[in-house]
């Protein structure tokens, strides 16, 4: 282990806002990257805004999911209102490689932070920009919200009961998955920059990196021209079965139960005490089991009712089967994989109460990410403006003072 | 095959080599990732196939395993090999590879990568350059790590079903594609570049373990409830409607399909009452905000549904986003897949395929103007670039070839 973090050296100027901007700089950030987040006094995301908040006293430094999602980016406080605040971040932005945003097209532009100026600022720039559906096509101008960003993509289409309507997920899948997907796309241009010298301005419609999430679905129209709809959770391809939750005893209580091969199959029978219903041999094949899902979930759920979640899919684990209790939100903490994992950590926040937040969800051998609390607004002004851009003292009390830097 | 680019540019991860050695969905598309942006990638099947060949769907529905369309669209770009490495002679082959590669991507069970002696230290000691990216759905430690799962398990052990989709006291729901399996793989792909990128900064390669169910269960779950549930004890569950705090804010029917009906901020709901005709029910005061609209939601929902069951998705996205109010169609695969938009963004390319003849496509995920990316060549039969890799990068002679294809070595 070193201390050394694989973006060390990166600084990264994130004007992104509200959840999948500050994902990407978080994502980033978790990596070692410099992450210097732009928000202003003169308007505060709402969501820090948003409770619950540290030991419940309001405020836009004390809410605890702002911090969740937004652990990893720092914070300079400038109000672009005023042209001397939008020259001090072009001047950052010359110190930077890269700039995150997730703004509607044309916005940046209106803000005099179009590429082509950020190339005057800086050569090799590389712009990341996160529109719904993309910087232009007849869509790009869509109004969505995260939550039904998915529509436009088939994917809401796929999720409910098995024949029913769509029932909605109700908060906002996407947001994470394109915050650290954009990750993803930023790395590439890094290392594009770093064989070429060059920068660029990615395109990262979310809409289309959503589209990957349907891949599966849209092979099927692609091949035969069907469009798919609700399964509930039967397999997605229909390629195995039995593939369903299942109820437990007490309330809200499911168990995930999945067979891949025959041999799985072999051992949940057996598991179920061999009824006569499950050694039918047509059962002993993927096919026969996929033409009879109904029953079989039918039965499997009748057996399940009675039994403990947890110790039942200790049970079904220990014979090989693929199953796992069903976490509720209550459960999360005290699980004993992700307490093991330090997926949950409590840190102390500078304002000097304790948060509990997510750390490194991904457990690097060589680097394990550093993860601390969520940004206190302006947290890194003095960084910004005395170290990297150097101004004298009394300049920076005077941009203080005449709410430039606020 | 058309790519939508006429100029051959650099592809932004051209000089990396990267081993697929997964099967199904997470680590393929991971390692696909790499391969829409350049990188070199080679994937190595068991002799049987990855399991995805195995899976649907099928042009006709009739299995055929090098007419997978599960497979076709996570290997694309990915030239493939076979290699038993349970065998002796295949196991050498595999060490080979690993040593000339940057990168492995895989998704087997942590047990399984042990009982092959392909764990990271093994392969480390090869090469220690090497990032080794391995998602599975519990992750290489903690008391689940030795558990078998699939996407559904790990799904639901992250919380967001219970916590984001279905009603109330039935089931909870995930999204009806391996949505887990995707969140892994791109968590993977992302850490695991910045693990490459970093490599000379931080000293050499690393393992990069991620859990799909941790990944999600941190970035899409913790990151709005784990605050106040350690707190303030505080424990939200699905409530079947897309916004419960405002209202209207869900998925409702419409004369050919559903909406996505949003309607929050004060202008938002009075470009939807305009677009409605201005009926005399939404004067009412107890319409006034989204909060009090919320607490007569379902009196809302009935209200509207004449109106709505009047008019097409489309028609109603088109009038409301004009008016300012951010309804979407829901829209089927179908109208996704032939979506004006996507057309004019050239999303879709057209893949020549062996088997499986032109294939239309998903294109990039994402657009690199100066070293653009998505699929270009079709995936791989099974063990269709043997002779060009195992003769080509490993330099064996066409007889040895012959020799361990007749051990069952490949």
């Amino acid at each position: 282990m070193t201390n050394t973090l694989p973006l060390q050296g990166i600084r990264i100027i994130n004007f992104g806002w509200v959840w999948a901007g500050p994902v990407v700089g978080q994502t980033l950030g978790f990596l070692g990257a410099e992450v210097l987040k732009i928000e202003s006094r003169a308007r505060i995301d709402m969501t820090r805004n948003l409770p619950p908040f540290a030991e419940g006293v309001p405020g836009p430094d004390r809410s605890l999911s702002n911090h969740a999602c937004w652990a990893g980016n720092g914070s300079v406080m400038v109000d672009l209102k005023h042209a001397e605040g939008r020259e001090l971040v072009m001047k950052l932005i010359a110190e930077s490689d890269v700039v995150i945003e997730n703004f509607g097209p044309g916005v940046m532009e209106r803000l005099g932070f179009g590429y082509e100026a950020l190339r005057a600022a800086r050569p090799d720039i590389i712009l990341f920009s996160m529109p719904a559906a993309g910087l232009y096509g007849p869509l790009d101008h869509v109004r969505t919200y995260g939550l039904s960003l998915t529509s436009l993509t088939g994917l809401d289409s796929l999720v409910g009961y098995e024949g029913g309507p769509p029932i909605p997920v109700e908060n906002a899948y996407s947001d994470p998955f394109a915050g650290i997907f954009g990750g993803f796309a930023i790395l590439a241009a890094l290392h594009h920059r770093r064989s070429s010298g060059q920068g660029q301005h990615i395109d990262f419609s979310q809409q289309e990196a959503v589209m990957q999430m349907v891949g599966p679905a849209y092979m099927d129209y692609a091949l035969n021209g069907r469009s798919g709809g609700p399964r509930g959770n039967r397999h997605p391809t229909g390629a195995a079965a039995p593939h369903g939750v299942f109820p437990c005893a007490g309330d809200d209580r499911w168990i995930a139960i999945a067979v891949g091969s025959d041999a799985e199959w072999a051992a949940l029978a057996e598991a179920m005490g061999s009824p006569a219903w499950a050694c039918e041999p047509a059962l002993a094949s993927v096919a026969g089991r996929v033409q009879a899902i109904d029953r079989i979930h039918a039965e499997i759920a009748a057996w399940t009712r009675g039994h403990d979640d947890r110790s039942l899919a200790t049970r079904l684990q220990a014979a090989g089967v693929a199953a796992t209790p069903v976490l509720a939100v209550a459960d999360l903490l005290d699980d004993p994989h992700y307490r093991a994992r330090g997926t949950f950590i409590e840190v102390r926040h500078p304002l000097g109460f304790d948060e509990t937040l997510y750390g490194g969800y991904v457990k690097m051998s060589r680097t394990p990410a550093v993860v601390r609390p969520g940004p206190v607004m302006g947290q890194d002004n003095d960084r910004a403006f005395l170290d990297i851009l150097k101004l004298p003292a009394e300049e920076y009390q005077r941009l203080k003072e005449s709410q430039v830097i606020y | 095959m058309s790519s939508g680019t006429t100029t051959i540019r650099p592809a932004a991860l051209a000089g990396l080599r990267v081993i697929d050695f997964g099967q199904g969905v997470s680590a393929p598309h991971c390692a696909r990732l790499f391969a829409d942006y350049g990188a070199d990638v080679i994937k190595v099947e068991p002799p049987a196939g990855d399991a995805a060949r195995a899976s649907g769907p099928y042009p006709d529905d009739v299995p055929d395993r090098e007419r997978s369309g599960l497979f076709f669209f996570h290997n694309t770009n990915k030239r493939g090999v076979t290699c038993n490495v349970e065998h002796p002679e295949g196991r050498r082959l595999f060490l080979e590879l690993i040593g000339k590669a940057d990168v492995l991507v895989e998704n087997n069970l942590p047990a399984r990568m042990r009982q092959w002696q392909l764990d990271y230290p093994t392969l480390a000691a090869l090469n220690p350059r090497l990032v080794m990216i391995s998602i599975t759905p519990f992750g290489q430690t903690g008391p689940y790590s030795g558990w078998n799962g699939y996407d559904l398990n790990a799904y639901h052990l992250s919380g967001a079903s219970a916590r984001y989709c279905g009603r109330p006291r039935e089931m909870p729901l995930e999204h009806g594609t391996f949505s887990a399996d995707y969140f892994g793989s791109v968590t993977a792909a992302a850490w695991g570049l910045a693990a490459v990128f970093g490599r000379d900064a931080v000293g050499g390669g690393q393992q990069v373990d991620v859990s799909c169910a941790e990944a999600i269960a941190a970035a899409f779950v913790g990151g709005q409830n784990i605050g106040g549930l350690a707190q303030d004890g505080r424990s939200d569950s699905r409530t079947g409607v897309g916004m419960p705090l405002g209202a209207p804010a869900t998925i409702l029917p419409c004369k050919d399909g559903h909406v996505w009906m949003l309607a929050l901020e004060p202008g938002q709901w009075k470009g939807l009452c305009k677009v409605m005709g201005d009926p005399e029910w939404a004067r009412l005061d107890m319409f006034d905000d989204m909060y009090t609209r919320a607490q007569n939601a379902d009196l809302i929902y009935e209200l509207m549904r004449d109106w709505l069951m009047a008019h097409g998705k489309m028609e109603i996205m088109e009038m409301c986003q004009a008016a300012g109010c951010p309804v979407t169609a829901v829209f089927t695969v179908e109208e996704a897949a032939r979506h004006p938009h996507l057309q004019a963004r050239g999303h879709f390319v057209d893949i020549d395929h062996p088997a499986l003849g032109r294939v239309r496509s998903l294109g990039a995920p994402f657009k690199l103007p100066a070293s653009p990316g998505g699929p270009h060549s079709p995936a791989p039969l099974l063990g269709q670039h043997n002779q060009d890799i195992y003769g080509g990068l490993l330099g064996l002679p066409a007889a040895e070839i012959t020799r361990l294809q007749a051990l069952g070595a490949l």
